[in-house]
């Protein structure tokens, strides 16, 4: 499934982050995220604004659109 | 003479720990990017300079900011980094560490933020970390300085190198290493080992520099050839994703052993105030709420009781001791006339509203401090979008209510280049400070129960104009597609008094530098205009040079609603720096102090005029300093002039709409 179609405060597992823009993606490596690493989803602001999202207590904006780009596996 | 330089990812506490450790003070603040430029500082204990550089992720930069890191290592030399770990992320920090290692210098890593780490329950083994990395780790609290005398300590003449630490990336980037290596002049002045992963990474800056140095066809070729059999060999689709993995597993396997993290599930504050700060309806009207806020502080409750204290002490005793002074040192009637109608009266016209501008500069400094910055920049950031901006754009323009000067240098952290020059460009129609003395005079004069509400709506008139402007510009001049957006959302810190304290005396100090120098200078010169004429000295004011110069502007302005050559002098001498159409109209009207000189105004304005007055003060041209920061940033005298002239044409554009519609509506 697709980061944003977790529900709020939903817990994730990145898989695939190919199909993300180049620079933005280079931006969630060096924010450590990558394949493998778990988020949660805290908040998505209203027509079709940035979500929030947390890894590792680290929080940070993305936009909808590229988060739409992030395939995760809930965790169960 | 130590040269060492202080590296680590953005908002870690470098430029707290360089306050600490030179004893000085650099901006300071809590979000990603405060500092965007190389500073240098004295380190207290006399061994060497102390270098603070903006914060980054990795040596490869993606924005203008970044790159000043990248360049510092490649052009300048330097004897050894320290470099800050943020203790609370301490995974993706070392990411950084490891490319730090690799340049063969000497490290000590200052293991900041253990306090944060502490409370969230994260216990690192320092001694082992420094035993595995092969450096000092020194655990530090740089906002209060504990831990920094052992750093202190550590940096003597004697930093020792240890070049033990090497990452081996396996056998095919190993080899293309080796390959670099050869072709790579052999005098570089930097390290080899480094120079070839940086290359294969893809860094350009580090790619831009060897290729200065000569033709780099066979290195590219490599660096294509490993890219191509990286992709075909392994499970990584390109060089710069294994090398990124590798570093990542070998990290693992160090947090493995040197990290223990206790899950704490309690709600921390920071989640509390975000559920408000970023709530969905009410993020914009929180933030809108939260500035006029500031604006009846300023205004309203605290600074003009204030200001009208200092009014009376300035035109009061002050100017009484002057004049007893000036007399009884026998001062000729003309030095007489320059120090009291000229700079009291310019000067210190400008100096009663210290009150109102420290108390701007305190809230400002606390919303930075905050960690409020960034949560704006979300909540902003689909508004921006829809302009051709990001969010990011917005916290220059925060900082540009402050001043100017540095909101055009905050821009540099906007990763793409014309997103950067947008945000450049439309900076200065934030209202800054110095044009706060402006409005607290006129609204004193017309609009006293309002004061606060006329304010904002001349600050959010700023806003609403650089939108607009953003929107325009970005379908015709500065056209692209790309535009990227992600920022850090830092968790919220009680800003301290102290350190507030100290931001906003760095802040107000600058105001006061310009009362001594622009304003001084500015007042000084209009004086001497005001005093001469065609027919000598001591001409009636309305014969004076600078009657002649205003007439000049009167008729263009007339439309405007302030077609006097009062006006046209003031807001010419405003390019100075803003405050001083206050010091002229002060000069001009030749009154006592603020109060009276409000009294003559309401003679020459009405409110509408007024009004249409501080529009076009809001949005006319940047100041002096902002145009000279527009053509460092810029880097292009087409873009500055450009920024002047479209400045002066909405200003007038605005300003005429708002007097003539007014006029018709019956105000
Ligand atoms: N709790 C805590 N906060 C700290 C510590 N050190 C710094 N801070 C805070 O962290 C924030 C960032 O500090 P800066 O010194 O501006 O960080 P920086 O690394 O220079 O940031 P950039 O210039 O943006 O890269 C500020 O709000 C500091 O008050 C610390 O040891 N503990
Ligand atoms: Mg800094």
């Amino acid at each position: 499934m697709l980061l944003t179609q977790l529900n709020k405060g939903e817990r994730a597992t990145i898989i695939d982050l190919s199909l993300v823009n180049e620079s933005v993606r280079r931006r969630l490596l060096d924010l450590g995220i990558s394949e493998g690493s778990q988020v949660c989803l805290q908040c998505k602001l209203p027509f079709k604004g940035p979500c929030m999202v947390e890894n590792c207590g680290q929080s940070l904006g993305i936009r909808l659109q590229d988060a739409s780009y992030i395939k995760v596996e809930k965790k169960c | 003479m130590l040269n060492i330089a202080l590296i680590g990812n953005p908002n870690t506490g470098k430029t707290s720990l360089f306050n600490n450790l030179t004893g000085t003070y650099q901006y300071v603040g809590n979000w990603s990017g405060v500092t965007v430029e190389k500073k240098v500082g004295i380190i207290k204990n006399k061994k060497g300079n102390l270098i603070d550089l903006p914060g980054v992720y990795s040596l490869s930069p993606l924005s203008k900011d970044e790159a000043v890191v990248s360049n510092f290592f490649v052009t300048e030399t330097f004897d050894g980094m320290i470099n800050i770990v943020d203790a609370s992320q301490i995974e993706r920090n070392l990411l950084l560490t490891l490319q730090l290692l690799e340049f063969e210098k000497p490290v000590i890593i200052g293991l900041n933020m253990t306090d944060v780490a502490k409370r969230r329950g994260i216990t690192i083994n320092e001694q082992l970390l420094s035993e595995k990395l092969g450096v000092p780790v020194v655990p530090v609290i740089a906002r209060s300085g504990k831990g920094t005398a052992t750093i202190n300590d550590l940096l003597t003449d004697d930093l020792k190198v240890d070049a033990s630490f090497t990452l081996k990336y396996g056998p095919i980037i190993e080899e293309s290493i080796n390959q670099i290596i050869h072709l790579l002049p052999a005098n570089l002045s930097i390290p080899k080992r480094w120079t070839a992963i940086q290359l294969l990474e893809g860094n350009a800056e580090v790619r831009k520099y060897i290729r200065s140095l000569g033709d780099g066809a066979g290195i590219d070729s490599i660096i294509q050839a490993t890219n191509e059999q990286i992709a075909d060999e392994t499970a990584a689709s390109n060089t710069s994703k294994w090398i990124y993995s590798v570093r990542k597993a070998f990290i693992e396997e160090l947090i493995q052993s040197s990290v223990v993290t206790e899950e704490s599930e309690n709600k921390s504050l920071t989640d509390k105030i975000d559920k408000i700060a970023t709530h969905p309806f009410l993020g914009i009207p929180i933030f809108l709420a939260t500035m006029f806020l500031m604006f009846k502080l300023t205004f309203d409750w605290l600074g003009i009781p204030l200001s009208d204290i200092l009014d009376g002490f300035i035109s009061g005793s002050l100017t009484t001791w002057l004049t007893n002074g000036l007399n009884t040192a026998g001062a000729s009637d003309f030095i007489k006339a320059v120090v009291l109608d000229g700079i009291v009266a310019g000067v210190g016209g400008v100096l009663v509203f210290v009150p109102q501008i420290f108390i701007l500069f305190l809230l400002i400094s606390f919303l930075e401090d905050s960690g409020y910055m960034a949560r704006a920049a979300l909540v902003m950031d689909r508004t921006m979008e829809m302009v051709g901006l990001n969010g990011k754009a917005f916290i220059p323009m925060i900082i540009g209510f402050g001043c100017n000067v540095p909101g055009v240098m905050a821009a540099r952290t906007i990763e793409t280049p014309r997103e950067r020059m947008l945000t450049i460009l439309l900076t200065p129609l934030m209202s800054c400070s110095a044009r706060l003395p402006v409005y607290a005079l006129f609204v004193g004069a017309f609009f006293a129960k309002y004061q606060a509400l006329v304010v904002f709506s001349l600050y959010v008139l700023g806003i609403v104009v650089a939108l607009t402007l953003a929107k325009i510009f970005s379908s015709t001049i500065l056209k692209g597609e790309f535009s990227m957006f992600i920022v850090e959302l830092p968790p919220y810190r009680m800003p301290q008094g102290k350190a507030l304290l100290r931001s906003t005396w760095d802040k107000g100090k600058g105001f006061i530098k310009k009362a001594g120098t622009f304003i001084f200078g500015g007042s000084v010169l209009i004086w001497l205009l005001s005093y001469s004429g065609p027919a000598g000295f001591d001409v009636p004011m309305d014969d004076s040079f600078l009657a002649m110069i205003g007439n000049v502007l009167a008729p263009i302005l007339a439309p405007l609603g302030f077609g006097t050559w009062q006006a046209g002098a003031s807001l010419i001498t405003g390019f100075l720096a803003k405050e001083v159409v206050v010091s002229a109209m002060n000069i001009i009207y030749h009154v006592p102090n603020a109060d009276s000189l409000q009294g003559l105004l309401s003679n020459e304005f009405s409110a509408l005029s007024a009004f249409s007055f501080m529009v076009f003060v809001l949005l006319y041209v940047p100041c002096l300093a902002t145009v000279a920061t527009i053509r460092k940033e810029a880097g292009s005298v087409k873009w500055t002039w450009f920024s002047v002239v479209y400045a002066l044409v909405i200003a007038y554009v605005l300003s005429l709409v708002i007097y003539q519609g007014g006029k018709l509506l019956g105000y």
